[in-house]
């Protein structure tokens, strides 16, 4: 085992669970929206990816498609379930999920069933160490985190994102001030999806195959504990958020081989992951960052202005 | 005369068996303010709620501007220029005073997701001119020296003049106002609806909710009485005061 290899795979790893975990930042975080079906679209992009590539399209373009697919998926179950209460629409959209997992399971003919199909990578340098692979990967991953992370401040910080608050806050309240709180969850989960069908096609040419193993219910759930531990609402914190999960999910693995315990070890990190969540909302329900504010420079300096105004006057 | 701002007719809502609002028929006019009183669940909040779209009327008609608006949903009213202030203030409460105050102003350029994006000039010119309007507005309701800081932090007065300061904020042609001066103190209270009064005069119509009935009807201009979900009398205040009935109704005197 070469580690200088297993801590570049780290990296990527943390790339991609970095650019899910801030799409469900903007649904969660900013508008509220209970998604606890990330894996669907996840899947949606990496299927999409799979087999687009096997046909023979340059990888930009199946990213690209991933995004666009996924996107359509979000707005899809966007119209029924967002009629929905909160609590419901994260049952829906968790079957959602696993509807689609057991699809792509039990049919044969789509995408290999059980087996999968083998996915080329993105860009393959030809007689490449696992090594330069890992880095070729790592610079596709943060070019697209980078992106996301980009456009998701940049909303963040603007009325849009004003408004999606607004409605995470009180929706009736929104509503009666003029904010169409179907409109914008719409477009959150649309967005949201798209990244994280980007993630999706991101990780099955890394990976270099596609199974319906990889889109376990799980997944949803470590993308939550990232984005609630590391704060709602912020997108560092939540890319913070996603860094220590991938790195104690690691330590843990490698720890268990070293350590005897009277439980299953792989049950144990479980275990700890369901602890850590229970001890996060109950000391510090806020994350380790605290929701960013709105970035009011423009708003200060008025302020500022206008006091300054004042005492000139008097 | 002109045609009525708002234009009610035989409006009916039901929970259930139990009718809320009962065939009211009424009208809001632009240049003053029009005041609604009658006792605790006589069907005020209700026929406030039916007018901006939060309850569809099982019956009658709503006009605003001479437009039918049975059908269209709160936000497209919002944006109509019908305009809400709730009774028990309804903020948002992680955000700050002025955020608060921004979310409400209508006719944003920025809170599109292309616009957001992509015009970013163009609506920062536009967020410098609201600044400077919020700023105004909390500085006539005393709330300037907070406008930087929580909404939850604010006392409950203050965030019941933070939700009207809201309502202001969106430059209403109707504006509602579900009992504005209940828990603030009487000083400010008077001086709100001086203002409020001013506004009126410079054509923002002001249809309003209040149980402090020795400021309504200084300021009113025309009162409606509700009582079991019916209009039960309407006149100017004086006459209100006036009729026998009213006290009947309100006060339960026999």
């Amino acid at each position: 085992m070469d580690p200088l290899l297993y801590v570049l795979d780290l990296v990527v790893f943390i790339g991609i669970f970095g650019i899910v975990s801030l799409s469900l930042n903007l649904e969660f975080g900013f508008a509220g929206l209970a998604n606890f079906g990330k894996v669907a679209f996840f899947l949606i992009g990496a299927y999409t990816y799979a087999l687009l590539s096997q046909v023979g399209v340059p990888f930009y373009l199946c990213l690209i498609a991933s995004a666009v697919v996924s996107a359509i998926f979000g707005l899809l179950i966007s119209l029924p379930a967002l009629r929905l209460r909160a609590d419901y629409l994260a049952i829906a959209i968790l079957a959602f999920g696993e509807i689609l997992r057991l699809i792509v399971k039990s049919e044969d003919w789509l995408a290999g069933g059980d087996w999968g199909i083998t996915v080329a990578p993105a860009i393959s340098v030809a007689g490449a160490s696992h090594r330069v692979d890992a880095l070729i990967n790592i610079g596709l991953v943060y070019f697209c985190l980078l992106i996301f992370f980009f456009i998701i401040q940049l909303l963040a910080n603007s009325p849009y994102g004003r408004a999606m608050r607004a409605i995470r806050e009180d929706e009736l309240a929104a509503e009666v001030m003029g904010k169409s709180r179907t409109k914008f969850k719409a477009q959150a989960l649309m967005i949201g999806s798209a990244m994280a069908g980007v993630a999706g096609a991101l990780y099955v040419q890394y990976q270099y195959s596609v199974l319906p193993g990889m889109f376990m219910p799980m997944i949803t759930f470590t993308v939550w504990i990232m984005v609630l531990l590391g704060g709602p609402g912020n997108n560092w914190g939540v890319l913070l958020g996603a860094t220590l999960v991938e790195v104690f999910e690691r330590g843990t693995n490698i720890a268990k081989d070293y350590i005897d315990l009277p439980v299953d070890p792989s049950n144990l990190q479980y275990i700890l992951f369901g602890a850590l969540i229970i001890f996060v909302l109950l000391y510090r329900p806020q994350g380790i960052l605290k929701e960013s504010k709105i970035r009011s420079k423009v708003q200060r300096l008025a302020f500022n202005g206008r006091r300054s105004a004042k005492n000139k006057g008097s | 005369m002109e045609d009525a701002l708002l234009k009610i007719k035989e409006v009916s809502k039901h929970f259930g068996g139990v009718y809320a609002v009962n065939g009211v028929s009424l009208e809001v006019h632009r240049g003053g303010i029009c005041g609604l009183v009658g006792p605790n669940g006589s069907g005020k909040s209700t026929l406030f709620g039916t007018i901006l779209g939060l309850h569809k009327p099982d019956q009658g008609e709503i006009y605003f501007q001479n437009e039918f608006i049975n059908h269209l949903a709160p936000h497209t009213i919002y944006e109509r220029g019908m305009v809400n202030a709730f009774q028990i203030p309804r903020l948002f409460y992680s955000m700050t005073v002025m955020d608060n105050m921004l979310v409400a102003a209508r006719g944003q350029k920025g809170d599109r997701l292309f616009n957001s994006l992509f015009l970013r000039k163009n609506w920062q010119m536009q967020e410098k001119g609201l600044i400077e309007e919020a700023l105004d507005i909390l500085e006539l309701i005393e709330l300037e020296p907070w406008a930087f800081t929580p909404a939850s932090e604010l006392s409950g007065g203050q965030r019941k003049l933070l939700e009207l300061g809201r309502g202001l904020m969106a430059r209403p042609t109707l504006l509602l106002l579900d009992e504005p001066a209940a828990g603030i103190n009487p000083v400010l209270g008077k001086k709100l609806f001086q203002k409020l009064k001013a506004l009126s005069a410079d054509g923002m119509a002001i249809f309003v909710v209040e149980h402090r009935l020795e400021i309504l009807f200084e300021f009113a201009s025309w009162v409606y009485v509700m009582d079991k979900g019916r209009i039960a009398l309407a006149g100017k205040p004086q006459d209100i005061i006036d009729n026998p009935n009213f006290y009947a109704i309100y006060l339960g005197e026999e």
